[in-house]
C-alpha cells in the first residue's frame, strides 16, 4: 500500500520542437469499487478513487480526465500535447480523499 | 493441602463475597450513571454520525455527480441533455479489444479526426461503458495545445456490452461511434 500514489510518465526519448507527442503515465491506485451490502444494497461511504487528473505543460492546462469508478484499477491515461517550448510536463492525479500525486517529465528537444 | 486451602479460602471467600455485595451496591449506582452517560454518549455518537453523514453525503455525491450508479439512457440524458448524436464512425477511430480477457483492465484509445485549432477542436471525448453499472468511464477535456484529439486509458468492463466513445466539438456537434466487447472475467465488483 506504500506504492500508492506512484506515478509513472513516459514520454519519447526523442522529440523535436513542434511535435506532437503522446504521453503515457500511470498512477498506482486502489480505485476502489463500489460494495454492497447482503441485501445488495449500495454502501455509502467515501470511496476511495481518482476522480481527477490534470495535465499541464509550461504552466498552462491542456488536457484533464474526470473520472469515475470505472476506470480500473493502477490507472493509466495516455495524451498528446504539442511540444512548442522546453519545459516541464506535469500531471496531477486527485483523488477523492484528497490524495494528490504527480508526476513529472522535461521535455527537452535534441 | 486441600482441606488448608479450603479451610482457608471459605473465610476468603465469605469476605469477598461481603465485599462484592458492597461493591455491587456500588457498581449499580456507577451503573446507573454509566448508563446515563453511556446514553448521552451513544446520543452524542449519533449526532456526530448523523452530521459527519451529513459531511460526507454530499462529499460522495460530488464525487459522483460524474459518474452515478444509473442507466446508459439516464447518463446519455444527464450528458447530453436532448441533443442529437450523430453517427461518428468516418471521424472517430475507437481501439478497444472485440474480446477482453480480464474486464478489470481493458486498455482503451481515442482518436478524432480533428485539425485542433483554437477555432475548431475537440473538447471532449466520453468513453462510456453501457453494462456498467457506473456507465460514465471517464471525460476527456482537451484543449487546442493537445495538438491532437486522442485519449488512452485502461477501464473497467463489468460484462460484456458496447463501449462508445463520444467527442464534443467545439461547435457543440457530438459525434458518437459503439463497438462491442466482449467480457470473459467481468471487473466490476459493484
Amino acid at each position: 500500500m506504500a506504492d500508492i500514489g506512484k506515478v509513472r510518465v513516459r514520454v519519447p526519448s526523442s522529440i523535436k520542437p513542434g511535435d506532437v507527442v503522446e504521453v503515457r503515465s500511470l498512477v498506482i491506485h486502489p480505485m476502489e469499487r463500489i460494495e454492497r451490502d447482503p441485501q445488495g444494497k449500495i454502501i455509502q461511504k467515501n470511496y476511495n478513487y481518482i476522480n481527477k487528473v490534470v495535465v499541464t505543460y509550461l504552466g498552462k492546462t491542456i488536457a484533464t480526465f474526470d473520472t469515475t469508478q470505472s476506470v480500473a484499477e493502477n490507472p493509466f491515461f495516455s495524451f498528446t500535447f504539442k511540444a512548442t517550448d522546453p519545459g516541464q510536463l506535469k500531471i496531477q492525479f486527485l483523488d477523492t480523499t484528497g490524495g494528490r500525486y504527480e508526476g513529472t517529465a522535461d521535455i527537452k528537444f535534441s | 493441602m486441600s482441606r488448608r486451602l479450603s479451610h482457608s479460602r471459605d473465610p476468603r471467600t465469605t469476605k469477598e463475597h461481603n465485599g462484592r455485595h458492597s461493591l455491587t451496591q456500588e457498581s449499580l449506582a456507577d451503573g446507573h450513571r454509566l448508563t446515563r452517560r453511556a446514553v448521552l454518549a451513544a446520543l452524542g455518537a449519533m449526532g456526530v454520525v448523523a452530521a459527519g453523514g451529513l459531511v460526507a453525503t454530499p462529499g460522495t455525491a460530488q464525487g459522483q455527480v460524474f459518474g452515478q450508479n444509473e442507466s446508459v439512457e439516464e447518463a446519455m440524458k444527464r450528458l447530453f441533455g436532448g441533443k442529437t448524436i450523430k453517427d461518428g464512425s468516418a471521424a472517430i477511430k475507437l481501439d478497444v479489444p472485440f474480446i477482453a480477457e480480464n474486464g478489470a483492465v481493458v486498455p482503451i484509445s481515442v482518436t478524432v479526426d480533428s485539425p485542433m485549432t483554437p477555432t475548431s477542436w475537440v473538447k471532449h471525448i466520453y468513453v462510456v461503458a453501457d453494462k456498467n453499472r457506473i456507465p460514465v468511464v471517464t471525460r476527456a477535456t482537451l484543449t487546442p495545445e493537445a495538438g491532437r484529439a486522442y485519449m488512452g486509458a485502461s477501464i473497467r468492463l463489468g460484462e460484456t456490452g458496447d463501449v462508445r466513445a463520444i467527442a464534443e466539438q467545439s461547435d457543440g456537434t457530438l459525434l458518437q461511434v459503439k463497438r462491442e466487447v466482449k467480457v470473459t472475467v467481468g471487473g466490476c465488483g459493484g
